[in-house]
């Protein structure tokens, strides 16, 4: 070997090992969990107080409960099913860090898929977080993966086939905990994770139980409450009172026929009365432009304005974007109409709650102003 | 500013691939480097390195087919197999041709990957169809494309899946649409290459160059390595609850273990680091593309071209899907059907949704004959020992563009055939 090519062969390999110490450090920064701050009557408990089979393993997660003076009725409540849809993820920790709650209880998961906090898709150039100005000081927040973390569950087969149904679907999608409902508890992690929160539905007896999630704008199920059978009575009216307060919301039933989501399967598994929510989100389609913390946060992207022009989109594309804080607002709003509905129908497993900013409220005050700054 | 970003990143490939020679896959990582540059992202290595991980798991499942396919090789099941094929079927030409077409197939159908069945199945059988008189060239081309159709026939079709996934729609009743999509042209470009070298063949001239059987020296043995790839392939997809999900990499793995006692003495290491030597391109490139798509998202590239794809008028539409997903497939047929599949299929309701989405995986399917990538093309080239992969893909032009009309015509025709099918 010539003197040049060992010269070659040792850049070469002291550049790997920069870049391996580099990356070895960029990825580990997302195992770092940023706090929330709950407020006040809270109870903390695992999720593998549930089923143990997630005990020690990155899908276990923090559960918030809150309950009231009075007994009624419960609901629970999960965002950051996917993390790399940052509105369901804010609205649930702005729920935990909020919420008072007088009658029944309120079951809060806002980590669902922790495991998918931990990462980042590859070829979707996202961010590892993103950044929240509160009255005192900025605030960081993880954005994360659609999916559970490779590294907890490797490798993907070329097929995933749902249980119990057998439904097939690419291989990736064994990672995705809304496809893997109702859970094994001898399956896979994923499998074992939609077990352990089918369990804790099933202890808790919860009644109403909302899923928060965002999808891209050429998505045909946006700005919707996807509604099992069971629960559609107390979606369609919802929808009315979301659209007197100028929130609009398509309701879209549940299919019967592709498996593995929380809208179907929670209602097939369990007695709870299933919603999932939708809000639009730019920086999780095709479409987008340069993929930045700023798209995230305001949710401008000149590639969607234009496809809205085009009537590429299955929902409005304002000029100004669709921000977090309309986004999270929405949330927000759809659930405590979801919960004052439900009461209203079953007086007898009324939930009451109290000192949650209203939709205009966030967006007039933005979102770091209703969020705790941790000092 | 897309657009100059997107020259770039184009330009900088061109050069370094074709003017300083350079490997394609470190062209790639080149380039990515210099868009993200241009575009401002700066020297995002965070990116370059997770883009780079987006093909880990083809990487290893080419690691090891190509091992397994040194193995079989090494130990005589590969020349076995093929003298029993000719010796079998060679006064049957058509009937040949067309069980070694569903031959190839086989793997592709079963796993979704045309690299499978090129590295397994067409291995198989391109030493007697060489042996039988048909040139390299035309026996890589009739592989690749026999390779391609596999992945996109069923039971098992991933980029249906990807983009089913993408809209709601479950993976339900799509096993008539993709038969229909696949086998018709699967034996018209079998016959195409093959047929008329197999019209009259004397098989006396050749029996002397055939490669030696040794089945009578190893029984049934030697066939182990290819029974138990096939059995644990079957084996997930039938019996779902009773087979572990071992993954494509660790089933080839224990197909090569098998191999290295089923027949001749094998030089396990000298037949590795032989595979390694013919893979490292090819995974290179796939490391390289892997960063290059991670760089064209976050600064912007891909929403570029998905709108304007998007924007085609309505007549032009069927072109833009024609052109512009085999050549998005460059990348990966997969991410084509990803990022331009389902704002395709979405662009395309009305028309019969199963229909579409199959024609749709037919058209993406085409990126695996595409450059730089040309997964097909490449590995194609390897079995039949052909150094320039170009020269099957030229070949196989003319296959690649009946195969898109055909896909362009389904998805016209996606309401009657929606009827029928």
């Amino acid at each position: 070997m010539s003197k040049d090519q060992i010269f070659r062969n040792c850049l070469f390999i002291v550049l790997t090992i920069i870049i391996c110490i580099y990356s070895f450090a960029k990825f580990g920064e997302m195992e770092e969990e940023y706090p929330i701050y709950p407020g006040e009557n809270v109870e903390i408990v695992r999720l593998s107080n549930y089923f143990d089979g997630i005990k020690g393993t990155n899908a276990d997660t923090d559960v918030y409960i809150y309950g009231g003076q009075e007994d009624g009725g419960s609901a629970l409540i999960l965002g950051g099913t996917h993390p790399n849809e940052p509105a369901g993820f804010i609205t649930a920790v702005l729920l935990i860090e909020r919420l008072k709650v007088n009658k029944g209880r309120v079951i809060i998961i806002p980590r669902a898929n922790n495991s998918g906090f931990t990462c980042t898709d590859p070829q979707e150039g996202v961010p590892q977080e993103f950044r929240i100005e509160t009255s005192d000081g900025i605030r960081k927040f993880r954005h994360g993966s659609r999916f559970m973390n490779i590294l907890d569950q490797w490798p993907d087969p070329e097929v995933y086939l749902h249980y119990p149904s057998g439904q097939k679907l690419s291989g990736n999608e064994r990672r995705n905990l809304n496809r893997s409902y109702p859970g094994k508890p001898d399956g896979v992690l994923t499998e074992k994770l939609a077990h352990a929160i089918v369990q804790l539905i099933n202890t808790e007896r919860i009644d109403i139980s909302i899923d928060l999630h965002e999808a891209s704008l050429e998505y045909p199920v946006i700005d919707a409450i996807v509604a099992h059978e069971r629960s559609m009575d107390v979606a369609a009216m919802a929808q009315i009172d979301l659209q007197i307060l100028g929130i609009d919301y398509n309701l879209e039933p549940s299919p019967v026929n592709f498996r593995g989501f929380s809208h179907r399967e929670w209602g097939d598994y369990t007695e709870t009365m299933p919603f999932l929510i939708e809000s639009a989100n730019p920086i999780q389609g095709r479409m987008r432009g340069e993929t930045t913390e700023e798209l995230l946060l305001k949710g401008y992207d000149k590639y969607y304005a234009e496809a809205s022009e085009l009537g590429l989109l299955y929902t409005p594309y304002p000029a100004e974007g669709i921000p977090l804080e309309v986004r999270t607002g929405r949330h927000l709003e759809a659930i405590k109409i979801l919960i004052s509905t439900f009461s209203l129908l079953n007086p007898e497993k009324e939930i009451g709650f109290s000192d949650l900013p209203s939709y205009s409220e966030i967006i007039e005050n933005k979102l770091g102003y209703y969020l705790k700054t941790g000092r | 500013m897309e657009l100059l970003t997107l020259t770039v990143l184009v330009g900088t490939f061109v050069v370094t691939a074709l003017y300083f020679k350079l490997p394609i896959g470190v062209s790639l990582a080149i380039s990515s480097v210099l868009g993200a540059l241009v575009a401002g992202a700066g020297f995002p290595v965070r990116h370059l390195v997770e883009g780079s991980f987006a093909y880990f798991d083809p990487i290893l499942i080419i690691a090891t087919a190509m091992i397994f396919m040194e193995v079989i090789k090494e130990s005589g099941l590969l020349g076995t197999i093929s003298r029993l094929l000719i010796e079998k079927f060679y006064n049957l030409p058509l009937l040949f041709l067309i069980l070694v077409t569903l031959f190839i197939m086989f793997p592709g159908m079963i796993t979704g990957l045309s690299s499978a069945s090129v590295l397994t199945t067409g291995a198989i059988v391109s030493p007697a169809l060489i042996m039988l008189g048909i040139p390299r060239v035309k026996v890589g081309a009739l592989i690749a494309m026999a390779a391609i159709y596999g992945m996109i026939a069923p039971p098992i079709n991933v980029p249906v899946m990807i983009i089913g996934g993408g809209v709601d729609m479950p993976y339900i009743g799509f096993e008539l649409p993709l038969l229909f999509a696949t086998i018709p042209l699967a034996f018209f470009s079998s016959i195409y290459f093959g047929y008329k070298y197999l019209k009259n063949i004397d098989i006396e001239k050749i029996r002397d160059k055939l490669p030696e059987s040794h089945y009578e020296q190893y029984g049934i043995r030697l066939y182990i390595p290819l029974f138990l790839i096939i059995i644990l392939m079957l084996g997930i997809r039938i019996f779902p609850n009773y087979f572990p999900a071992l993954g494509t990499p660790l089933i080839f793995v224990i197909g090569i273990i098998t191999g290295m006692f089923s027949g001749k003495k094998i030089n396990i290491i000298r037949m590795t680091k032989n595979a390694m030597k013919d893979a490292l391109p090819v995974m290179g490139i796939l490391v390289g593309i892997g960063m290059f798509i991670q760089i064209m998202t976050l600064v912007g590239v891909r929403g570029f071209l998905v709108v304007n794809c998007l924007k085609l008028p309505s007549v032009l539409l069927y072109i833009g899907i024609a052109v512009s997903m085999p050549i998005f497939g460059a990348i990966s047929a997969y991410g084509s059907s990803s990022v331009l599949g389902i704002p395709f299929l979405l662009a395309l309701l009305g028309s019969d949704e199963i229909i579409v989405g199959a024609a749709l995986s037919l058209i993406a399917s085409l990126g695996d004959l595409m450059p730089p990538t040309a997964l097909a093309g490449i590995f194609a080239a390897q079995v039949v020992k052909i150094k320039n992969y170009f020269s099957i893909l030229k070949i196989c032009l003319f296959i690649a563009l009946i195969t898109a009309i055909y896909g362009i015509l389904m998805i016209i025709f996606a309401n009657p055939l929606g009827k029928i099918l």
